[in-house]
């Protein structure tokens, strides 16, 4: 078994809208049955016992060692704690080839998982152990390495719920929510929206209590001093029992409670100071530590917090009792579970020497030991869920607190007998807020309900219905993508939004190219969606990056398909026929939202098979009314689009609304039948996204499509009373319109310039000619720069071909060298001829037209 | 025995009937030299105008260039001239001088001498070395001026606010902003109440913490940028030196070499273009950091783009600085002929560039050329580099190319920054960033505004103003609704009843009054709150819309008021005989003045609600920026007939009605039968008027102020 071109398709595939990695595995004759290989099943069920029927439902074909693989990579993942269950082994048209595709929640893990399913796999061929235990233990690590912490995961997951797109930005918990303009950040329990001031006054305790003190809310009235003399003087004035701590510390380091004489006093100022010059002597009050969670304007949880500690039985030593406790199930290690071992380090034992036991000391019965200062989960202390307990007033102080200090998410520790009573009535107070606090307490306390806490943040953050999306329109097809993005933009640019593009000519942003070359894959797509700029996205989607990566995007609001024709680019990544490339393009029609509508083209029998995929609604375009699927879809009082005499015609029941074709510029009139589908296409999704028709008729009669603004998209130019007629179309279908377009202006001698791009295969090469030696008198074939691993005149040599029996054209010329075949056609040509140059080097090739039309004028 | 003695030192923390703004008020025993004014201590002028030459700019008295030294000459007491010295030793630390009075206290030789704050320690200090000097001056003794200086410059750069701080600060200033600082630190609050908003240096509370953690993660804010078309130095962390060379070629030659965390560039290899560079620099770079990256070498000159709200307000270059070897020259003759020899670069602050020395930095960049240091003579004709960025000297805002203003504001969004630095390498600001292959290596949060500010060649620019702009638009003063109640009697109660009609009007009002702190219903505080402090606590508190501060006489004396304007001033009546000799309030014309700052302290667009039946307060009408609203018994008094005929407005009762009053209009309010509040005895009627008129003059509607009057109970919140 030999594994190649492992992929990680991180968007909606072909196979799947999950994650997934994909590779090709070439199995040998042997492999390809594992019945053939006599003990390997027992051998690996051996092995990995848990790795299941490796027989996909339904499927009654030889079980290979690739479908082995697939298995074993899905459960070892799954046995790791990854909630995956999506996999697939498809066969291609190799022998002994297959596509394996296995779901992934985290890359690093999925790539693993099949690096290690391969190791399994050959050790059940071989007849070498595998450490299984090792191998999930390994996964599991990668794992809660890789995926978001408790907090920032339990926000992510209520932001799924509410059908916010999320991206992680780094490895960490920076993550983004939404799209474009509408984006939002979280960091941990931290919002974009929370002011680094308020951060900043969080940090500093005294400063917090002197702005809550303002405002009335109760806080532990204290100073700062900087030597222990001032530190004594203080404590008598605030009153004994005092508490001494850093200023600027946290997590409870140096810090020390109740102290009622000097001696301690000093011993506490000094351990303070070891971390931070300034020292905080404050009022000590008692009472329970307490947690409430603020979020917006409220309290959604709260937690007591007690740090770790034994209860002695009267027969064990306190490292014993902690063993104990350290033995219950719940308590891990990292902060996956709701409890943590205590940590029975020299913190604990200086704590212990303070109330005067040592690790070996036989608690009496009912004693309690304290094993650290602070409750922090992460050190072993515990959280009990009271957030039913708490008293209005108690509540309304801690989000006052939260306000003021100007947090939109908040900790506020509170110290007081009883959340049930107002702080007021019993002495307690806030001692201390927090800008992002551990979350972890109140989603899986240690006794008591968990809270939704995330689902609260989003509510924060996002109104109700919100989703922070903007709208996102999927274009694919053969041809016409790109003209079709390009007016759809226009379209929808009309409503004030400021529109991201992505083409195969580069990324646009508010009319500014911010990326160059082939940007129809999911990168681009996605940098669009990252930019704040963007208020909607018309996203090109080709197939290239469909097959290697997914969707940029995990759905769309309208998805439109062009055509597929005849194809392009068949036979490369295993998509051989037109029906398969359908399959491809048709991902973005499977993943059109709830609610929004795939925009298809009935004309063209592979697209309208699409429409039983499509999730959402169905716009059908074609020139002709007339054709079936239109007719049936037209009956049922849905949208379709069509052409009747020189007006397009979009009806949906007993609404239709006319558009003049002398109203769109592109279309020449109508006379150029395939910008007419682009202009179908594009005024369906712009209808799809409820855009007024005022503004669409707007919108189509000020686009412009010239070799400036659309380079390569039939761009008409006049040289010396001939007309030259520039397009990068470079496959059959593209051909065929193209002379249908052309034939609409009328010329005495016709004549084109055409080469063939060395990646197609030799029947489209030869396809291509044969179309054109219908309709032109002249041709001039030239080898363009990129032959692409072919030998030098073999594109010639198959344009020739096509020529062979032409009907029409009568001279043809080979030219190596696009500018020199170009010049060849212009000196041929005579005022009221008419010359088709199919450019390859589209911006070079412009560029040498207009300079040769100047040079003539002059 | 000459002395001048210190009694006290009164802080008075706003507005007082002095000034408006914060000021100590020394209460200062000169004994003997009572009899001794200035121009008859032998020798004191001379030796005085000698240690501080610049008294020669106080123009008091004569309103004159040298009014005061004349002053002197013609002979002023001790306390005038302590006042003087002060407010010059606080100019020349660098504050502006200020507000400054000397007034004779009844008692023979005791003086108040008042010196506007600038910093609270500072400003005592400075006034006790006055004193030293003035006596040292006096006794002829010596004095080291220039030590004492220095103890206040150093007091002033550590206490007072810091430069970037204290310049939006100031440009909240000249918008009439209040400013209230909140810490030690630079944390400032500017507005009041619900309206405020925090800064802290170039930091707002509109700067995002998440943005600020973006920002000072280099590789993270690139990881951004660049998506969104931002030209920033592409690179990549590289494993090996054969990684770092094929790094190189697919980044594009030249490349830069460095540690991935390294600091002090340290490890930091530029301009390399040879396989054999790149990969030494790799064995070099690894050794100082936890990785090395390989990144595109942006040529040109550091500049920082100043973002402030989307915009670009501001452009600085930085102080690039090469040699060209003449074949002979040490590097560092070539810096003295071809750089020092400029005659803006100095030692001084007059000279606006700094005078190049080789130091460290500028040695690891000369190593980084190949040549050894500063005795190192270069070829002729080879250009030699000596310091890459150094200070931002020189303003280029008026040159920076749109494309690259957008390309700093995008940056600035991207990481979501509401006031950023960004800075930026090119050769050309003028020009976009593509042609020239520049790029933006940083986004900053907080930045420093000084080089903007004090650029040393070129223009300031107003950056504070821009902040403030971005935090208060418009006209935005950032102020709550705040009554100021003062006088005699009757405050409290107007007080009360006033704070419940706000309420009633569904703002959350705070209440400082001699009954004690509240928070809307809440009580936070009790006994006697008609003070500074608990006052201020209620500017600060965000959860308040308004405001209602009843400020007694002793209040005023003692503490200052503290707001620095309100939107209505009430004077309920003045007890003209009622003194305050503790607090130097020592005969009627003191008490007059004292409560006449309520009314100073209105805003233009604002309101005196005075009682037309007290003459005192009455007269206080003119007084008044803003409009004057009477409160009469007596609707058919001379003065409220008189202001009406004016267009006035009046609160008055007319056969026993209340009655809402503008020019010839009357509108009856409330039968005083039907208000529980006044019972038998009509007490508290001046109360209820000035409660109404505060109410009114707010815009509160007459219905919501039938209601307030006819529900309020004066044990409701009690």
């Amino acid at each position: 078994m030999e594994i190649s071109r492992i992929r990680a398709l991180r968007g909606p595939n072909l196979w799947s809208r999950h994650t997934s990695i994909q590779a090709l595995v070439q199995c040998d004759a042997n492999e390809s049955a594992i019945s053939l290989l006599p003990g390997f099943e027992a051998r690996i069920r051996a092995r990995f016992p848990l790795i299941g029927a490796m027989r996909p439902i339904g499927y009654e074909g030889e079980i290979s060692v690739a479908h082995a693989l697939q298995f074993a990579a899905l459960n070892l993942q799954a046995q790791a704690g990854c909630p995956v269950t999506f996999s697939r082994t498809a066969p291609t048209t190799d022998v002994g080839l297959y596509q394996v595709v296995v779901e992934y929640t985290e890359e690093a893990v999925g790539r693993r998982a099949l690096e290690l399913a391969e190791a399994l796999c050959n050790s059940a061929r071989a007849d070498t152990p595998f450490d299984l235990e090792a191998a999930i233990a390994e996964l599991r690590e990668l794992d809660e390495d890789e995926r978001l912490g408790p907090s920032t995961g339990s926000i992510v997951h209520a932001a799924v719920a509410h059908g916010i797109p999320y991206r992680r930005l780094t490895l960490g918990s920076l993550v983004q929510f939404g799209w474009g303009s509408k984006q939002r950040r979280i960091q941990a329990a931290e919002i974009d929206s929370t002011s680094a001031i308020a951060e900043s006054i969080a940090q500093d305790k005294e400063l917090t209590k002197q702005i809550l003190h303002a405002a009335g809310v109760p806080v532990p009235i204290g100073r700062t001093v900087y030597d222990k003399e001032a530190a004594w003087q203080a404590a008598e004035e605030i009153g004994l029992p005092v508490v001494v701590k850093p200023r600027d510390g946290n997590q409870g380091k140096g810090v020390t409670v109740n102290i009622v004489t000097r001696d301690h006093l000093e011993i506490a100022f000094a351990a303070a100071q070891e971390i931070g010059r300034a020292v905080m002597i404050e009022k000590f009050i008692t009472g329970h530590d307490f947690r409430l969670l603020v979020v917006g304007d409220k309290l959604v949880a709260a937690a007591r917090r007690e740090p770790p500690h034994v209860i002695g039985d009267g027969k064990h030593t306190v490292r014993e009792l902690v063993d104990i406790v350290n033995s219950d199930p719940r308590r891990g290690t990292g902060h996956a579970t709701s409890l943590t071992k205590i940590r029975f380090d020299e913190i604990a034992h200086a704590r212990l020497a303070v109330q005067g036991y040592t690790a070996d000391s036989v608690l009496p019965k009912g004693a309690r030991a304290v094993l650290r200062n602070n409750a922090n989960l992460s050190t072993g202390g515990t959280a009990t869920d009271v957030t039913d307990d708490v008293h209005p007033e108690l509540a309304a102080r801690a989000v006052a607190a939260a306000k003021i200090v100007g947090l939109d998410i908040c900790g506020v520790d509170v110290v007081c007998e009883t959340v049930g009573r107002s702080l007021e009535s019993q002495g307690g107070g806030v001692v201390e807020v927090n800008a992002a606090p551990g979350l972890r307490m109140h989603l899986d306390p240690s006794y008591g309900k968990g809270r939704d806490v995330g689902a609260a943040v989003i509510d924060t953050m996002f109104g109700p219905g919100e989703n922070a999306r903007i709208p996102v329109v999927a274009v694919s097809g053969t041809n016409g993508k790109t003209t079709t993005v390009r007016l759809i933009s226009h379209l929808i640019g009309q409503t004030g939004k400021r529109m991201g593009m992505t083409t195969t000519d580069g990324v646009y942003v508010h009319g500014r190219r911010v990326d160059t070359g082939d940007c129809s894959g999911p990168k681009s797509a996605r940098n669009v969606l990252m930019h704040p700029e963007v208020d909607a996205a018309v996203l090109e989607t080709a197939r290239g990056g469909v097959l290697r990566e997914g969707l940029g995007f995990d759905r769309c609001d309208v998805a439109v398909v062009t055509n597929i024709g005849i194809g392009d680019h068949l036979g490369l990544n295993y998509i051989t026929t037109t029906e398969e490339l359908a399959v491809v393009k048709r991902v973005i029609v499977q993943n059109v939202g709830p609610g929004g509508t795939g925009v298809l083209n009935a004309a063209d029998p592979n697209v309208i098979k699409m429409a039983s995929a499509c999730p959402g609604h169905v716009i059908l375009f074609a020139a002709d009314p007339h054709i079936p699927a239109m007719m049936t879809h037209r009956a049922q009082g849905k949208r379709t689009l069509y052409r009747e005499g020189n007006q397009l015609v979009c009806s949906e029941g007993a609404l239709v609304e006319r558009l003049e074709l002398s109203g769109i510029p592109l279309t020449r009139n109508g006379t150029i039948g395939f910008q007419v589908e682009n202009a179908m296409a594009s005024i369906a999704a712009a209808w799809a996204l409820g855009i007024d028709w005022n503004t669409i008729r707007l919108g189509l009669a000020t686009f412009v499509n010239d070799a400036e603004t659309a380079p390569g998209r039939f761009n008409v130019f006049d040289y010396k009373g001939a007309t030259l007629v520039a397009d990068y179309g470079h496959n059959p279908d593209a051909i065929q319109a193209l002379v249908k377009a052309v034939e609409a202006i009328p010329a005495a001698k016709r004549w084109v310039v055409i080469s063939g791009a060395g990646d197609r295969r030799d029947e489209d090469i030869v396809r291509q000619t044969e179309i054109l030696g219908e309709a032109f008198d002249g041709a001039v074939l030239y080898q363009d720069a990129c032959q692409r691993g072919r030998a030098d005149g073999e594109v010639l040599g198959l344009l020739r071909q096509g020529l062979a029996g032409a009907k029409r054209t009568k001279e043809v010329e080979e030219i190596r060298g696009e500018f020199v075949a170009i010049d060849t056609a212009l000196a041929r040509l005579q005022p009221g001829d008419l010359c088709l140059i199919l450019v390859d080097q589209v911006e070079e090739a412009l560029a040498h037209i207009v300079q040769r039309i100047s040079e003539s004028k002059t | 025995m000459k002395s001048i003695e210190f009694l006290k030192f009164v802080h008075l923390h706003g507005p007082n009937m002095w000034t408006y703004y914060s000021v100590f008020e020394v209460w200062t025993d000169i004994g003997e030299l009572e009899d001794y004014p200035s121009n008859t201590l032998p020798g004191f002028n001379e030796r005085l105008s000698a240690w501080l030459p610049s008294l020669v700019e106080h123009r008091c008295s004569y309103d004159e260039r040298g009014g005061f030294l004349r002053r002197m000459e013609e002979g002023t007491w001790v306390g005038h001239i302590v006042e003087h010295v002060a407010l010059e030793l606080q100019t020349l630390t660098g504050m502006p001088g200020g507000f400054g009075r000397t007034r004779e206290m009844s008692q023979r030789g005791h003086y108040k001498i008042i010196v506007q704050i600038w910093q609270e320690d500072v400003t005592k200090k400075a006034i006790e070395i006055a004193r030293d000097l003035v006596m040292a001056a006096i006794n002829d003794t010596p004095f080291d001026l220039a030590a004492a200086r220095e103890t206040l410059t150093d007091m002033a750069d550590s206490l007072c606010l810091g430069p970037s701080t204290a310049a939006i600060v100031q440009a909240a200033d000249d918008r009439r902003i209040p400013a209230i600082r909140l810490s030690e630190g630079n944390l400032v609050q500017l507005g009041y109440g619900s309206r405020q908003r925090r800064i802290w240096t170039a930091e707002t509370d509109l700067t995002s913490a998440i943005a600020e953690s973006i920002s000072r993660d280099k590789d993270l804010t690139k990881s951004l940028l660049q998506p969104c078309g931002v030209p920033v130095p592409e690179g990549r962390m590289v494993d090996s030196a054969e990684d770092a060379w094929e790094a190189a070629q697919e980044i594009g030659l030249p490349v830069c070499v460095k540690p991935y965390d390294g600091n002090h560039g340290r490890g930091v290899f530029v301009d390399l273009t040879t396989k054999g560079e790149i990969e030494t620099a790799y064995g070099v770079a690894i050794d100082e950091g936890s990785g090395v990256m390989v990144e595109r070498s942006v040529p040109g000159i550091e500049h920082r783009l100043l973002v402030i709200g989307g915009k670009l307000v501001a452009a600085t270059k930085g102080d690039m600085v090469a040699v060209t070897g003449d074949g002979t020259s040490t590097i560092q003759q070539l810096i003295d002929s071809q750089i020092n020899s400029d005659p803006r670069r100095g030692g001084t602050e007059e000279h606006p560039l700094n005078i190049i020395r080789i130091d460290t930095a500028a040695r690891l960049e000369i190593g980084r050329q190949g040549l050894d240091g500063g005795e190192a003579v270069p070829p002729a004709g080879k250009l030699v580099l000596i310091q890459r960025s150094g200070n931002h000297a020189f303003d280029v805002t008026d040159e920076v190319h749109p494309d690259v203003a957008r390309a700093a504001c995008l940056a600035a969004k991207i990481v979501g920054l509401d006031i950023a630095g960004v800075d930026l390498v090119a050769q050309d600001i003028s020009r976009p960033l593509e042609e020239q292959g520049g790029a933006i290596v940083e986004v900053n949060a907080g930045p420093s505004l000084l080089m903007h500010l004090k650029p040393a060649v070129g223009k300031p620019r107003p950056v504070g103003e821009a902040i403030v702009a971005q935090l208060f638009p418009g006209e935005s003063q950032g102020r709550i609704p705040v009554i100021g109640i003062t006088g005699s009697r009757d405050t409290t109660a107007v007080a009360r009843i006033a704070a419940s009609l706000l309420q009633l009007d569904g703002k959350r009002t705070g209440l400082a009054c001699t009954e004690g702190l509240f928070l809307e219903e809440r009580r936070i505080q009790s006994g006697n709150c008609a003070r500074w402090e608990p006052a201020q606590r209620l500017l600060m508190n965000r959860g308040v819309d308004a405001a209602v501060i009843e400020n007694s006489l002793v209040t005023m004396a003692g503490e200052g008021i503290a707001y620095d304007r309100c939107q209505v001033g009430v004077v309920t009546t003045i007890d003209n005989t009622e003194l305050a000799p503790e607090h130097g309030i020592e005969n009627a014309d003191h008490v007059f003045k004292v409560f006449r700052t309520q009314v100073d302290v209105v805003l233009k667009g604002g309101a005196s609600v005075l009682n037309a039946d007290d003459d005192t307060v009455a007269e206080m009408a003119e007084l008044s920026d803003g409009e004057v609203i009477f409160f009469s018994a007596d609707a058919a008094s001379p003065r409220i007939v008189e202001h009406r005929r004016k267009n006035g407005r009046a609160v008055v009762v007319r056969e026993r009605n209340i009655v809402l009053a503008a020019a010839s209009l009357e509108a009856p309010l409330i039968e005083l039968d039907a208000i529980p509040l006044l019972g038998e005895n009509l007490d508290h009627l001046p109360g209820i008027l000035a409660a109404l008129g505060a109410g009114w003059a707010l815009g509160l509607s007459p219905e919501l102020l039938r209601a307030g009057i006819e529900t309020y109970r004066p044990d409701i919140t009690a």
